[in-house]
């Protein structure tokens, strides 16, 4: 840098340039001041999936209550969502409510985090979906919903394979069911049977190690965060089912991706088993409504040498509520979420314009019309499910090293006891810091 | 310095305010964050040189890296050659020269991230198509692997920059002195001695703006990347720009990724410099 004089002239350009700052942010202030009576609360959420919908339940409530005005900010897809967060708490600009996904989220923003404990909404959730977030009997976030995931499979195909689903109840059977698809692929015009897609790392390295994981620390993510090391009880199981999607997978699975995957393969029928959850319903349902509505079906994950097997299901998200924010801001943010999900109104939209598997009391869920929806909500009630613990997974430990090195595996540069070490020896790492 | 006019200053000052307000105070800042324990909410302790030495020590970096190193050598070689062919069968005398200039240029006016879609799109499922027809198994499964996710990225790169470096060179091309040309044609020089000692030496210059352009944009490529392999498989495609923004935005350990940020910056600026320095003591002074 070289040394200038700061002149006269410097100093004036530096206040007109200021003055026109000024002028453009006047605007917003006249603004805000018609709306003194107002409280504005500011919600900054993640899922693009039901943004349309959320803001026409927002519109009904501010009619209701017109003395509160809501604003929504959305910004989708996991990781993004994190840092867009940061940077706006960065800028200054809070939001009043916002979203966090688990334990370690809850230790991150735990000075920003308001008790939530004496809300109705906290009181109607349902047992175990509050233990990820809470801290000492303070409840710091409210579940947005429940989903949950497995093998989705294509009824048609497997009536005409003559499989009936009902009888896949262990890896042995699955592995039969399998290989009588593999062995009538023509005949069912089939690509493969299975899509398993290396390239998302999520799918792989949070959901499919999630369910080999859970059993080994009682299904509860508050046990999974304090472990200082994991033992892959359940390993030899976990490459069973990989290598089972693996060797009947469409190729080169190490670069399939989630579209290709669920739009491409299983949409157009051309894979009969993929491993995902309930929230591929809107990209089979673009593609092909009827087969969404009633063309599939959803069984669990067989986990080899463990019996009480499931679906997996869990929270995916939760509301967090600033404590920064004044009193009036709090209050009025803890009355919406309130009335979101213990309201008839605000139950009505949950269910049937959401599509919310619900994670609170009080729902009339016959209102639950798609089926891997049913049988997500099913499994809980029947008790029947295996938990979602990969919330406290290390940070970056799911994808970054599990799902990394499965690719690894896939494309055999690496052996699954290779996979297994570095796993280990990854979690210790982390948790010794 | 001369002393400037009052109104030298009153025009640039929007400019200099701009520039300091989002290139300037962020890297002083980013540099001051390098050395504290920042994870992106609270700005934490002061650790001092922590970050760097942890930084010499990680692999992923170093691979990333290493990766970022190969990836430009072959890119530069590429784009320049290819540049400066597409620069001279334009300026020779083809028909529809004017069209094709524009044709070769267009790539440049298309997002890098759409790029990486749509070339996505032609390695996995065009190759694969292609392949198939004519029995050649090598254009299967192209991006799953690390060498052909490499080879896919510097495709992609070159046929996107080869155009633009193509304008560099044929600015330079058309401004040689005709006489020149016309002397060594009469003294019976053969095509390629006259390339050899007359035309690359007068374009020189260009290879000086070409190198430093194709360099540091190879080195800091981030969105073709992203959209292409996306560091697949394995992390294994992964640029240095990629492994910052995962560092940090993953991991969530931001004081780490802006020591790394700064160690880039570093390398990437002393290459630049280095380069510029060797080739400007080639060109020769007309």
């Amino acid at each position: 840098m070289k040394e200038f004089k700061v002149r006269k002239g410097l100093l004036a350009s530096l206040f007109v340039t200021a003055g026109i700052l000024a002028a453009c942010g006047g605007g917003e202030e006249e603004a805000s001041q018609s709306k003194e009576e107002k409280v504005t609360v500011d919600i900054f959420q993640f899922k693009v999936e039901f943004k349309d919908q959320f803001e026409d339940v927002v519109e009904l409530y501010e009619k209701e209550n017109p003395d509160v005005n809501i604003d929504i900010t959305t910004v989708g897809g996991g990781e993004d969502y994190g840092a867009a967060l940061r940077s706006r708490f960065a800028s200054g600009n809070e939001p009043a409510i916002f979203n966090i996904g688990g334990p370690q989220d809850v230790a991150d923003w735990k000075e920003k985090l308001t008790d939530l404990s004496d809300t109705k909404a906290a009181g109607a959730a349902l047992d175990g979906t509050l233990d990820g977030v809470t801290v000492e009997k303070e409840v710091l976030g409210l579940p947005y919903n429940q989903e949950g995931y497995g093998f989705v499979y294509n009824t048609r195909l497997f009536e005409e394979a003559g499989i009936d689903p009902a009888s896949i109840t262990d890896f042995a059977s699955l592995e039969k069911a399998v290989k009588t698809l593999d062995s009538k692929k023509e005949e069912l015009g089939l690509e493969a049977v299975f899509a398993l897609p290396g390239k998302e790392a999520w799918v792989t390295g949070l959901h499919l190690s999630n369910t080999f994981l859970a059993p080994e620390f009682n299904h509860n993510v508050l046990d999974t965060f304090a472990a200082d090391k994991v033992e892959f009880k359940y390993g030899d199981a976990f490459k069973k089912i990989l290598d089972l999607q693996n060797d009947y997978s469409a190729q080169p699975s190490v670069s399939l991706d989630y579209s290709q995957q669920v739009e491409e393969l299983f949409s157009l029928e051309r894979v009969a088993i993929i491993q995902q959850g309930n929230w591929v319903y809107g990209s089979i349902a673009g593609i092909d409504q009827e087969l969404a509505d009633s063309g599939v079906g959803m069984m669990p994950i067989p986990v080899d040498g463990y019996e009480e097997g499931g679906l997996p299901v869990g929270v995916p998200m939760y509301w967090g509520v600033n404590s920064a924010k004044d009193e009036k801001v709090v209050e009025a943010s803890k009355e919406f979420m309130d009335w979101l999900y213990t309201s008839d109104a605000g139950k009505k939209a949950v269910v049937e314009d959401f599509k919310f598997i619900p994670a609170y009391e009080g729902y009339d869920t016959s209102k639950i019309t798609d089926p891997m929806s049913k049988a997500i909500y099913d499994a809980s009630e029947a008790g029947e499910t295996i938990g979602w613990v990969f919330m406290g997974y290390p940070t970056g430990w799911g994808e970054g090293e599990v799902g990394a090195s499965i690719q690894k595996y896939l494309s055999d540069e690496a052996s699954w006891e290779e996979v297994i070490e570095s796993a280990k020896k990854a979690w210790e790492t982390n948790r010794s810091k | 310095m001369r002393a400037k006019s009052f109104s030298y200053w009153l025009f640039l000052a929007p400019v200099l305010i701009a520039l300091s307000l989002v290139v300037v105070v962020p890297m002083l800042l980013g540099v001051y964050y390098s050395f504290t324990s920042w994870n992106g909410i609270v700005t934490g302790s002061f650790v001092g040189l922590e970050n760097y030495t942890n930084v010499f020590k990680d692999e992923r970096f170093m691979d990333a890296l290493w990766f970022t190193v190969k990836f430009s050598v072959v890119s530069v070689i590429m784009i320049n050659v290819i540049g400066l062919s597409l620069a001279l069968l334009v300026t020779s005398h083809v028909k529809s020269s004017k069209l094709l200039r524009t044709v070769f240029f267009m790539p440049n006016l298309i997002g890098g991230l759409i790029l990486g879609f749509i070339w996505q799109f032609i390695f996995i499922k065009v190759f694969a198509s292609i392949g198939e027809i004519i029995g050649m198994e090598s254009l299967q499964g192209w991006l799953s692997t690390t060498s052909t996710g490499f080879w896919g990225l510097v495709i992609l790169m070159s046929w996107q920059m080869a155009g633009y470096i193509m304008v560099i060179y044929i600015a330079y091309l058309e401004g040689m002195p005709k006489e020149l040309l016309e002397a060594s044609e009469i003294d019976g020089a053969s095509t390629v001695q006259r390339f050899r000692f007359i035309v690359f030496p007068l374009v020189a210059p260009a290879f000086t703006v070409s190198m430093f352009l194709t360099l540091s944009n190879a080195f800091k490529l981030y969105d073709q990347n992203l959209s292409l392999t996306g560091g697949g498989p394995y992390n294994s495609t992964e640029m240095v720009a990629m492994e910052i923004f995962q560092t940090a935005f993953t991991q969530n350990v931001f004081a780490y990724a802006q020591a790394k940020a700064v160690i880039f910056f570093i390398i990437v600026a002393l290459v630049a410099l280095i380069q510029v320095y060797f080739n400007k003591r080639r060109e020769v002074e007309m």
